[in-house]
């Protein structure tokens, strides 16, 4: 078991966002999280990485735990190999980021307020593979790639499957269907 | 391109000297941020060049109410500059979104305070040096006591920011943040400025260092209390 959710809810203010939920999650598994706009996906997410604290329930990690939200957070006078390098060093890791860099086309000197929504995105996924958590959570990974972009994707879900357990929230169901195991779908309450 | 700690030992682990190199990693990272976006630089340099001038064209220009006016004012533009350089240290993260990386890397949340502290002191200081020389030429400050003078500016700035950085990263996700670090802050760090204003003040009248000395013992007991309780409880409060 890499993630356990127990009995999870979550409520801002009088709202409540996610309910009574219970959720697994296993090394080798992915797993879609589908539902509208405000029903709790990027919550849950939150939730399951351990940057929100669940009103009610348990939430039980056995691993190191990256989350990537849409749109990808990055420091825009940084250029991308110096955020790679000091992502590595803040997670402990002594590995070079060049190859990720040319893997996921990307160009390792320029500031990234000169990058795009879709290069931000391929640089979220070069990061991913480099810092390679145990639990991988996912909001809406898709957005802003394009065709390339999303073969890229596909082939870092794959990778991540093999060492690794992935949670992502998408509204593409057709993803959902290609590279998740089981699907939670959830409504708005 | 290489890191600035390029060479230094590499830990692989959790160990001290990784904790360390996250530390100095984190704090020269944030550096770099803020001299490629020069916002902060500049407006906390502006604020205390304009402070300093106008409490200088008021109180002047006769030599004995700017020197005895003289640790005040130094105090109150350094505590303000804090305040600014505190919230800006965790507004960097806050704006990019960026603090969730931190806040999930491996290990206890502790080496995000620290370094957050040690990216103020590494700014604050040189600023603070270049206040209180500002602050000798425009109400006499005796220039002869220059090394006591800055020891007092060293202690008194370490307490304040450590206190800062603690509550700059507790508010750090709310709005309003610059409103209410201030209210919070002010009332936690009065015996540091009230300590930090008599050193100055006994050092420009003249005094021996004898008798300063007490009021440095004062603020480094402070700076250790507060470090180490920041330190305990930052990692508590950045949860969730």
């Amino acid at each position: 078991m890499l993630l356990r959710l127990q009995g999870i809810s979550k409520r801002f203010g009088r709202d409540w966002v996610v309910r009574d939920l219970s959720f697994t999650l296993e090394r080798g598994e992915v797993v879609a999280l589908l539902g509208p706009n405000g029903s709790g996906k990027t919550t849950l997410l939150r939730l399951m990485a351990g940057l929100l604290k669940p009103t009610r329930g348990q939430v039980e990690r056995a691993g190191r735990t990256l989350f990537l939200p849409n749109p990808p957070a990055f420091h825009r006078h940084l250029t991308a190999r110096e955020h790679l390098l000091y992502d590595l060093a803040f997670h402990h890791q002594g590995k070079e980021p060049e190859e990720a860099l040319d893997r996921f086309g990307l160009p390792g000197d320029l500031p990234l307020y000169a990058f795009s929504s879709g290069m931000k995105k391929r640089l979220a996924l070069a990061r991913l593979t480099l810092l390679f958590p145990d639990i991988w959570l996912l909001d809406e990974p898709e957005t802003a790639l394009d065709k390339g972009g999303r073969e890229l994707l596909l082939a870092t879900l794959a990778e991540a499957r093999k060492k690794a357990g992935v949670v992502l929230a998408t509204h593409d169901r057709t993803l959902a269907e290609r590279v998740a195991d089981r699907t939670l779908e959830l409504g708005v309450a | 391109m290489k890191l600035p700690v390029e060479g230094w030992p590499e830990v692989s682990g959790q160990g001290r000297v990784g904790a360390v190199r996250r530390v100095v990693l984190l704090a020269l990272r944030d550096l770099r941020l803020e001299v490629r976006d020069r916002a902060g630089l500049l407006s906390i340099l502006a604020f205390f060049a304009v402070m300093l001038f106008i409490m200088a064209l008021a109180l002047g220009p006769e030599e004995e109410p700017l020197r005895r006016a003289a640790p005040g004012v130094l105090w109150v533009a350094l505590a303000f500059g804090s305040t600014l350089l505190s919230t800006r240290a965790f507004a960097l993260e806050v704006e990019e979104g960026t603090l969730d990386d931190l806040l999930l890397a491996p290990g206890g949340k502790e080496w995000i305070y620290f370094g957050k502290l040690l990216f103020q002191m590494l700014l604050l200081l040189p600023l603070a040096a270049l206040a209180l020389l500002m602050a000798a030429g425009l109400f006499y400050l005796p220039l002869e006591r220059l090394f006591p003078l800055f020891l007092t500016l060293v202690l008194g700035v370490l307490g304040y920011a450590s206190v800062a950085t603690f509550y700059a990263g507790l508010l750090a996700r709310l709005r309003g943040r610059e409103v209410l670090l201030p209210l919070l802050l002010f009332s936690l760090v009065v015996p540091v400025v009230l300590a930090s204003v008599r050193a100055t003040t006994g050092l420009a009248e003249g005094l021996p260092v004898a008798e300063i000395s007490d009021w440095w013992q004062l603020l480094l007991v402070f700076d250790v209390v507060y470090l180490t309780a920041s330190a305990l409880l930052f990692p508590v409060v950045m949860e969730g």
